[in-house]
């Protein structure tokens, strides 16, 4: 161990440049530059970096075109983001360090620990509407989440998705549910079970598994025993998908397997290698390289960036592109940019256009978008081709 | 430069700040304290409280693992009991806050005992393993209860007093710290008791202990019950902080984090354990400030920088560890050195 050589004027210097550090960066008053802020938690490290990044991408690429189209009314939208490494603390660290040095009029979330836990703040500010990457069934409650919105349908609409396309290609199918064992797995398993109940579906089996689990063997019997006819994962990334799916085809099964929304980007599905072939799943989005109708957004997409982005991506270009149009339509009826009145500008969208981005036109009568399309891998293609016209709920 | 401290009585020996400067400085540390929610953000409030539950619980795991030498991976789930019954209490009850803080911080202790039983017979990594296994069986029953909101958790409503809430980073931080600050008190001043020097005692050699009359059974069980106090109350001050409780609240991984907080600051010092937590709570966000800095010249230094700034974090412990393997409680120590002797060097 050698001894630090410091003289006093050393250690005089390094403390205030830490105190100049702490205080540099204290408070600034909000500067009234015209510019209207939307501030960001963003996971681009963690373990869910593989869809912030994206995320992070997909809403500085709007913005973009957005403020380079000279903005709304004239005043740009600024994007101020912070890296949350997905923890549910450094996500609040980054809202009230934005909050702090920012008028903040929209917000993107990157949890939904982190949604329930600021939601009393965001109510008590009542200056904001947020979004995120979370599509918790529990948000979708525009009176408990008045001031949050998800771009896209949540957990339990998804199901309704899949379930919808099942009934309708096979009437009275038996279908499993795998689910892993945390709060994102578990959200629409119940809810699902009453939907398939509705649509006259058989619900045959439902398997829990531990989040990340690798060994599924015991899991895949039980699975073959049910014999089910369709069976969605749900609560997982990747793993254990790919080992599910592979083991369950070596035993011959023909179940038809699907997945929810953070399975399907096309990456990820072609990372499941031979148990890729023919799997399914639920999008409300066009795949990047979709050409089916007019995609007048996807073309400037993919002009901005000849490579190809994910899922991810889209999810923070819809989420800043449906937040711009509620500033756009609360400035247009003459309000205050509040919570309360972007979120009925929010909601006052009907039929409208995302410039193909959504297969159809939407509208967000609550805090979702219920709409989706089933994509199926195709392995010769090496991507995700749609399956169903788009359904809306 | 200072010549000697004399001292003329075995109180004035024991006391934990022997000298007037410590203890004016220590009145100036005070006075920041209660000063700096006057001049500081909500940010660095957040963060200041944040540093504070924190250093609460890993001076918990300092008493347990840096003193007692009883190696543990639960103080998260020890955490985890306080804080879902600060959550049951607030919601079903709607107790006074302080009760629900210390019937959760004394629940945390029970649950403790039971987990330190196997203490007496296996040490080291054996016994981490043995708190790991409680961890997992919590997050189980967590997540699985309808009382503790199964997978989902629970949302509760903020503290009050006399129908005051409490429930900003400025009112949160008058509960929070003083509270920090007489846990670290406490547990500094149980040092200097027959319960403090057992514990030393065990840690050093337990064979030897035992051979000294101190029965390994009553103060094994009884740093597990401190620790997990301690442990259990900086998890209630946390579901006061956050507001939400789920069974993903208090990942292993955050165990692990308290175990580097009291390994980078400093196993077996008070001192270690608060600058440990504060250190590794801080750096993370403080390294953030360098993508801030760079992004007027590269516009998109954040999303460039985050893993590096991961890699720079992991970089700076193993550094440490590497060359000071007593933690940032000897770097200041030699800082305070430095200071005692100037003009002269050492």
């Amino acid at each position: 161990m050698t001894d630090t050589q410091l003289n006093r004027r050393q250690v005089l210097a390094g403390t205030a440049a830490l105190a100049g550090m702490a205080f540099g960066v204290s408070p600034l008053a909000a500067q009234e530059t015209g510019e209207i802020v939307l501030g960001g938690s963003i996971p681009l490290t963690g373990v869910f970096a593989f869809a912030g990044i994206g995320i992070h991408a997909g809403i500085q690429d709007y913005l973009k075109i957005l403020n380079d189209g000279g903005g709304i009314k004239g005043r740009k939208i600024k994007y101020v983001a912070e890296d949350t490494a997905y923890k549910v603390d450094a996500s609040v660290a980054a809202f009230n360090k934005i909050t702090s040095q920012e008028k903040v009029s929209l917000y993107y979330g990157d949890s939904t620990g982190f949604s329930k836990t600021i939601n009393p703040e965001l109510d008590r500010r009542g200056s904001m509407i947020m979004a995120g990457a979370s599509f918790a069934t529990e948000l979708n409650d525009p009176k408990k989440f008045p001031l949050q919105f998800m771009a896209g349908p949540d957990y339990t609409e998804m199901f309704g998705i899949l379930l919808r396309y099942i009934a309708k290609e096979k009437p009275g199918a038996r279908v499993a549910f795998v689910y892993s064992d945390t709060e994102f797995g578990r959200d629409p398993i119940v809810p699902g079970e009453a939907v398939a109940k509705e649509l006259k579906l058989n619900i045959v089996e439902k398997i829990v598994t531990p989040p990340g689990s690798v060994d599924v063997s015991t899991e895949v019997l039980k699975l073959r025993r049910a014999n089910p006819d369709f069976t969605i994962f749900h609560g997982y990334v990747l793993a254990p998908i790919p080992e599910f799916v592979a083991q369950a085809k070596q035993m011959g099964m023909k179940s038809q397997f699907m997945g929810t929304f953070w399975t399907m980007d096309n990456s990820t599905v072609q990372r499941m290698d031979a148990a890729a072939d023919g799997f399914m799943g639920v999008m409300p989005y066009r795949y990047y390289y979709d050409k089916d109708g007019s995609v007048p957004m996807l073309e400037k997409i993919r002009q901005m960036r000849p490579e190809y982005q994910s899922t991810g991506y889209m999810q923070g270009f819809v989420t800043a592109m449906l937040m711009a149009e509620a500033v756009k339509r609360t400035l247009d009826a003459g309000k205050e940019l509040t919570g309360a009145n972007l979120k009925a500008g929010l909601n006052s969208i009907k039929d409208f256009d995302t410039g193909g981005l959504f297969g159809v036109p939407i509208s967000i009568p609550g805090n979702s978008v219920p709409v989706g399309r089933i994509y199926r891998f195709d392995a010769k293609a090496k991507q995700m081709l749609p399956a169903s016209d788009w359904i809306k709920l | 430069m200072r010549i000697g401290t004399l001292k003329t009585s075995y109180g004035a020996d024991e006391a934990l700040f022997d000298s007037s400067v410590q203890r004016g400085l220590l009145v100036l540390l005070a006075l920041g304290a209660v000063a700096f929610p006057f001049v500081a953000s909500p940010y660095w409030l957040f963060l200041a409280c944040l540093c504070a539950i924190n250093v609460a619980s890993a001076t918990g795991l300092n008493l347990l693992t840096g003193y007692t030498g009883l190696v543990s991976l639960g103080q998260a789930a020890f955490m985890s009991v306080g804080a879902y019954a600060v959550a049951v209490l607030e919601i079903r009850l709607g107790t006074p806050f302080l009760l629900n803080l210390l019937i959760g911080a004394a629940l945390a202790a029970v649950i403790g005992i039971l987990v330190g039983i196997p203490s007496l017979r296996v040490k080291g990594l054996y016994l981490a393993i043995a708190t790991i296994a409680a961890s997992v069986i919590l997050h189980f029953l967590f997540s699985h209860w309808s009382l503790t909101g199964e997978a989902r958790g629970l949302s509760m409503p903020p503290a009050s007093l006399f129908g005051y809430v409490i429930d900003q980073p400025f009112t949160l931080y008058w509960l929070i710290m003083p509270v920090t600050c007489l846990m670290v008190l406490g547990a500094a001043n149980l040092l200097r008791t027959r319960i403090g020097r057992a514990f030393i005692a065990i840690r050093d050699r337990d064979i030897s202990a035992e051979v000294l009359g101190i029965p390994l059974l009553r103060y094994k069980l009884t740093s597990f019950a401190i620790s997990s106090f301690y442990a259990g109350l900086a998890g209630g001050l946390w579901a006061y902080f956050f507001r939400v409780v789920t069974p993903e609240s208090f990942p292993l991984v955050n165990s692990i984090f308290y175990l580097a907080a009291i390994i980078v600051g400093g196993m077996g010092t008070i001192l270690g354990g608060i600058l440990g937590a504060v250190f590794m709570t801080l750096v993370p966000e403080l390294l953030k400030f360098a993508a801030n800095w760079l992004t007027p010249i590269y516009p998109d230094a954040l999303a460039a920088l985050a893993p590096v700034r991961t890699i720079v974090f992991g970089g700076l412990i193993v550094g440490f560890l590497i060359f000071e393997p007593r933690g940032l409680a000897e770097i200041w120590r030699r800082v305070r050195r430095f200071f005692h002797l100037w003009p002269f060097r050492t």
